[in-house]
């Protein structure tokens, strides 16, 4: 609730503003909430997704004109008309957007920005239709939205309800999902993010947001033509939201807000508006990348104790999944290159064994943990799951059959609350589809509750809870190792590959790290552990495999291993 | 007709093929991909008309002035939106920190030049009117002279062939003691050059437009993007393709549909093929 | 400056470094003297390569470090290689694109243009295989030939210490002789050679001197003279309870 204050303070503020102004203010104000019902929905797409779709005033272009064209040609009534350009937005956001399923960031911004380029020209020369040069009237809106604070409330009501719809995005697993997409997509392929799905989803959200406020923008304007529509205006959403700050809604509606008001206020500067908002854009990029957002986000300024120690509870791992069997490698064989990098490998994996797998640099321990997680397919033999293969090259469907893994180097979110981090995890355990979210429905309050109980029982588990709360990009390298760990916790899975869990730790926090990794195999997991710990490997497996250029040089108890002489030769030259 | 298509095309394909060389030679030495590439080609363009046509300095002088000053754009480039995000190159910040850059050399150009397209001077007086109008193949001159003097210089001189070791492996070109700073310094003054001599020697054909900035990016990164990052024979075998397919569909569809078709044969191919058509596979991620 | 015999090339104390957050070095102290060849040994992930990437300034570093008489703070890569502290960085990492020939003029692009032909062509009298093929790409030798390459790189600088980085590195039997035979001639020529390598017994065959990291922290030093050598180097990687024996100097 709290959070919700400022929203308040601000609407509220937007509400009283007819009492004290003239109707010039009434268009500007209406014009800032239109904005907003674009930038709100594509604050989804930049700020969280981290798409850089930088030409959205195509789908502003798009909205206009169908509302306009409905309304001039065909008789629509002016509100079906805003629906419907809010649909031609919903599958023109999906057209722009789908390149970035494909493409990086730069080619997708390009892309955008062409697409951008192509409407207006398209605008200006179809003349039958969208009146080319000479423009079109705008939809009129019947008493009492026809005066200029009667459209002022309706563009208001909509920007708030967008603000509500967008922040029960941001809050859903959706949101979440979309900044784990956009900071550690890895990651998020491996808790069974579906990216695709996910982006579809939000460009349509983001495309219908764009198509409505188009059609008011055409209201707004009383006539439109393609002049209006200026790639300027599309750099000022842009920007709005990342001087607002990525991953926030409060700081692009301010943004939003102060860039539509500034060149009232500084009338002089209004010819370089534009410049000074890229030179506004420059300067966040280099200076403060958090934008307004983290200025304001005094929570994350506190300091934390500097001398604390992370105590896990090992005793409250709970129950795993139930395992479909031991996880069988037979005869794999992947070569990058000429380089065989597995060599013909067979292992086995069982549940509630604690399986190191060591060996020098180049043996292939971390490929051939990508097999099993599913990022790499053999080119020969097969790695099964009890008695069925396991799909290749498919890492997202690997949370789904309870195999759960962590990185060499932490994949974390950043911006996100460690608590949205291990969320993260367990995010195909969500029921609520993207409508019952968006909507806030019970489904969704049900889950949101679900996941932020097991959450905080997987980071008590580690022994993280108190700093649930703080973002993670603050923690210390060991803490992001111990959170990577709730995060695969928090599904309950079958089996857990830990990729050098141990690098970079104390002494101290190896030693807790190995307590819990019993307490996994106690508890009926099946841990594979890569690590270059010598003596963490000794300690806590219960069968050790030692790799060398990709083989399999030796396999058996530690000790076993230990007097096997090759191996200690082949580890000490490592 | 035929002429016309090809004197045209041409003409503006080595243009574009001029503005992809000026990418490629900023993302070699750094991986960063420069939205300040098609700002570079207008700025040619509109110094060459002010130091000339306004100033009424002689051509070569002119030019020469020209180029400097968007050598001079391009360090600023690399000082001001490059360096300081390179640390963090898979944040992808120097994409917003360019744009940046690029929309306030295009606002400042626009508020202090002028928001019309302005004439750009006769060079020299060749061909008046005709396909053999000197507008038509001084950019073939100066892109072939680009592509030669490049040529050159990768292949002849030490300097040349540190930007190629710089570009294939920035961590061993530094650990050999290479001045690698200073090489990237160079490639953006150079990158300036190329840039700016793309938008000079077409002065003629898209006279001095500060909204030529934002076409040129887009439309001379449509090579690169085509040819793959990097690989200066795609983005000159593309930019001429793109120049003529341009052209041919400007004369037979018109210009609108000449812009839809060409983005749309982009945006396909690059579905097809996200490398583009002579780039290399990506690495591994995990 | 002129160097006693007493006072070591390299002298390191109480050095750290690490990427980003993740600190990999915990106060690493060390010293190599002029004209001696120092073997590196240590497991994976024991910081082996980030130790000599900060000595040549590849990282940012802290702690105290001097070279040839002169302080190592804040200096450059570029820098070091000018003082003849030259690093071959691991996995023979040469310009594919770019001849045999001007992958070594490159490694002379801060020596006056007169003398790099000479310096190359003495960097190749080390290794006649690739001198026969300076005309060809470098990524069209083999991975044995790019390594002599990259060595070759190393030493068109005259250095006065070389830092090999496991240059021993996929290569066969024959080649890895090979290629550690050229540090053999350059100490005779007064080199000094710091040796990262996992082949244990060539290292220790050939060198003068080892010191064995784990975690970040040096945990053994000794001569290669000295009794016992393997078996203490095991303890040291494996056995925390491991109990030092006489001789035996084990600093962290």
């Amino acid at each position: 609730m709290r959070r919700a204050l400022p929203f308040f303070g601000l609407f509220g503020a937007a509400l009283l503003l007819p009492l004290f102004s003239n109707d010039y203010w009434a268009v500007i104000g209406a014009r800032a909430a239109v904005y907003w019902i674009l930038v709100g929905g594509l604050n989804l797409v930049v700020g969280y997704g981290g798409q850089l779709a930088i030409g959205y005033v195509a789908l502003l272009t798009l909205g206009a004109y169908t509302s306009a064209v409905l309304v001039a040609k065909f008789g629509v009534d002016p509100f079906v008309s805003y629906g419907a350009a809010g649909l031609v937005g919903a599958v023109a956001g999906v057209v722009v957007g789908l390149p970035a399923l494909r493409l990086r960031t730069f080619y997708f911004a390009m892309t955008t920005l062409g697409f951008a380029t192509i409407v207006t020209q398209v605008a200006l020369a179809w003349q039958s239709v969208t009146g080319g040069g000479i423009g079109i009237g705008g939809p009129e809106l019947p008493k009492p939205f026809d005066s200029p604070w009667g459209f002022y409330l309706f563009a208001l009501a909509l920007a708030a309800f967008v603000t509500w719809l967008s922040s029960n995005v941001a809050q859903s697993r959706f949101g979440r999902a979309l900044v784990a997409v956009r900071d550690a997509e890895v990651a998020a392929e491996a808790v069974g993010i579906s990216k695709p799905h996910l982006l579809t989803t939000v460009f349509l959200f983001a495309g219908a947001c764009a198509g409505v406020a188009g059609g008011l923008f055409a209201t707004l304007q009383s006539y439109i033509t393609p002049e209006a529509f200026s790639f300027d205006l599309s750099v000022t959403f842009f920007i709005a939201i990342l001087v607002g700050g990525r991953g926030s809604i409060l700081g692009p509606l301010i943004g939003n807000i102060i860039l539509t008001l500034l060149p009232e206020f500084a009338a002089p500067l209004v010819a370089w508006s534009t410049f000074l908002y890229a030179a506004l854009l420059l300067g966040i990029v280099l200076a403060m990348p958090g934008g307004i957002a983290a200025m304001i986000d005094f929570k994350n300024r506190r300091p934390l104790a500097s001398n604390r120690a992370i105590l896990p509870n090992p005793a409250l791992i709970s129950g795993h999944g139930t395992a479909r069997g031991d996880i069988v490698l037979k005869n794999v064989v992947l070569a990058f290159g000429g380089v065989r990098a597995i060599d013909g490998l067979d292992m086995t994996i069982r549940p509630g064994e604690v399986h190191g797998l060591i060996g020098p640099n180049g043996s292939g321990k971390t490929t051939t943990l990508n097999v099993i997680s599913g990022y790499y397919a053999p080119q020969e033999g097969e790695a099964f799951l009890g008695a069925s293969p396991l799909p290749h090259g498919a890492p997202r469907a690997r949370a789904a059959l309870g195999i759960a893994r962590t990185f060499q180097t932490p994949r974390l979110i950043g911006e996100a609350s460690v608590l949205e981090n291990v969320m993260i995890g367990a995010t195909i355990e969500g029921n609520a589809s993207f409508v019952e979210s968006v909507f806030s429905l019970p489904r969704h309050h049900r889950d949101e509750k679900h996941l932020t109980a097991k959450a905080m029982q997987a980071l008590a588990t580690v022994g993280l809870e108190r700093l649930a709360e703080v973002r993670a990009d603050r923690l210390q390298h060991s803490e992001l190792r111990f959170m990577e760990i709730a995060r695969a916790l928090i599904l309950n899975p079958a089996f857990i590959l830990l990729d050098e869990p141990a690098a970079g730790l104390s002494g101290d926090e190896i030693k807790r790290l190995g307590e819990l990794i019993k307490a996994m195999a106690a508890q009926g997991i099946g841990v594979l552990l890569v690590e270059h710990h010598a003596d963490l490997i000794f300690d806590i497996c219960d069968h050790v495999t030692v790799l060398n250029l990709g083989k399999e040089l030796a396999s058996g108890s530690p000790a076993d291993i230990r007097a096997h002489k090759e191996v200690v030769s082949a580890y000490l030259g490592g | 007709m035929l002429q016309a298509i090809l004197a045209a095309g041409i003409a503006v394909g080595a243009t574009y093929a001029l503005i992809g060389i000026t990418y490629n030679l900023m993302f070699s030495a750094s991986r960063v991909m420069s939205f300040t590439a098609g700002q570079l080609g207008m700025a040619g363009g509109v110094l060459g008309a002010l130091f000339i046509g306004r100033m009424g300095f002689p051509v070569i002088p002119g030019m020469i002035l020209a180029l400097a000053g968007c050598a001079i754009i391009g360090l600023v480039t690399e000082f001001v939106a490059v360096r300081p995000v390179l640390g963090a190159l898979d944040q992808h910040l120097y994409v917003l920190s360019t744009l940046g850059l690029a929309l306030m050399i295009q606002q400042f150009t626009a508020i202090e030049w002028s928001t019309e397209p302005q004439p750009f001077p006769r060079l020299i007086g060749i061909g008046e009117g005709g396909p053999f109008d000197e507008k038509f193949w001084l950019p073939v001159v100066a892109c072939a002279a680009t592509v030669g003097g490049l040529e050159y210089l990768y292949r002849r001189t030490l300097v040349g062939r540190a930007f190629l070791a710089i570009a294939e492996d920035n961590f061993a070109a530094r650990a050999l003691g290479l001045p690698e700073r200073n090489l990237r310094m160079a490639s953006y003054a150079l990158a300036g050059v190329v840039g700016g001599l793309a938008g000079f020697a077409s002065g003629e054909l898209l006279l001095a437009f500060f909204a030529n900035g934002a076409m040129l990016n887009f439309l001379g990164f449509v090579p690169v993007a085509l040819g793959g990052l990097g690989n200066n024979r795609g983005a000159l075998i593309g930019g001429l393709a793109l120049g003529l397919f341009q052209q041919a569909a400007n004369f037979l569809v018109g210009g609108v549909f000449a812009s839809v078709a060409v983005f749309t044969v982009f945006i396909v191919v690059l579905l097809v093929a996200p490398q583009g058509l002579f780039g290399a596979p990506p690495s591994r991620r995990v | 400056m002129p160097i006693s015999a007493a006072e070591p090339l390299l002298s390191v104390s109480g050095l750290t470094a690490g990427y980003g957050k993740i600190a990999v070095l915990h106060g690493i102290d060390l010293i190599i003297r002029p004209g001696e060849i120092v073997a590196l040994l240590g497991p994976n992930g024991a910081g082996k390569t980030t130790l000599l990437s900060a000595v040549s300034g590849l990282l940012p570093w802290g702690g105290q470090a001097r070279f040839a008489g002169q302080d190592l703070a804040g200096v450059s890569p570029r820098e070091a290689a000018r003082r003849g502290l030259v690093h071959v960085i691991e996995g023979h990492r040469v310009f594919t694109q770019l001849s045999v020939n001007d992958n070594l003029l490159l490694a002379g692009y801060d020596l006056p243009a007169r003398e790099r032909a000479s310096r190359v062509e003495e960097a190749l009298s080390y290794f006649p295989e690739i001198a026969a093929k300076r005309l060809d790409k470098g990524g069209a030798l083999s991975g044995g030939q790019q390594q002599m390459l990259a060595v070759a790189q190393g030493l068109v600088r005259r250095p006065k210490l070389l830092m090999l980085d496991e240059p021993s590195a996929g290569l066969s039997p024959v080649l890895v002789d090979r290629v550690l035979s050229v540090a053999a001639a350059l100490r005779d020529a007064g080199t000094a050679v710091l040796l990262v390598e996992q082949l244990i017994e060539k290292a220790l065959g050939l060198a003068d001197r080892v010191y064995a990291m784990a975690q970040g922290r040096i945990v053994l030093e000794a001569d290669t003279t000295e009794p016992n050598l393997p078996h203490r180097l095991e303890q040291a990687y494996f056995g925390h309870d491991a109990v030092p024996e006489p001789g035996f100097s084990r600093i962290s």
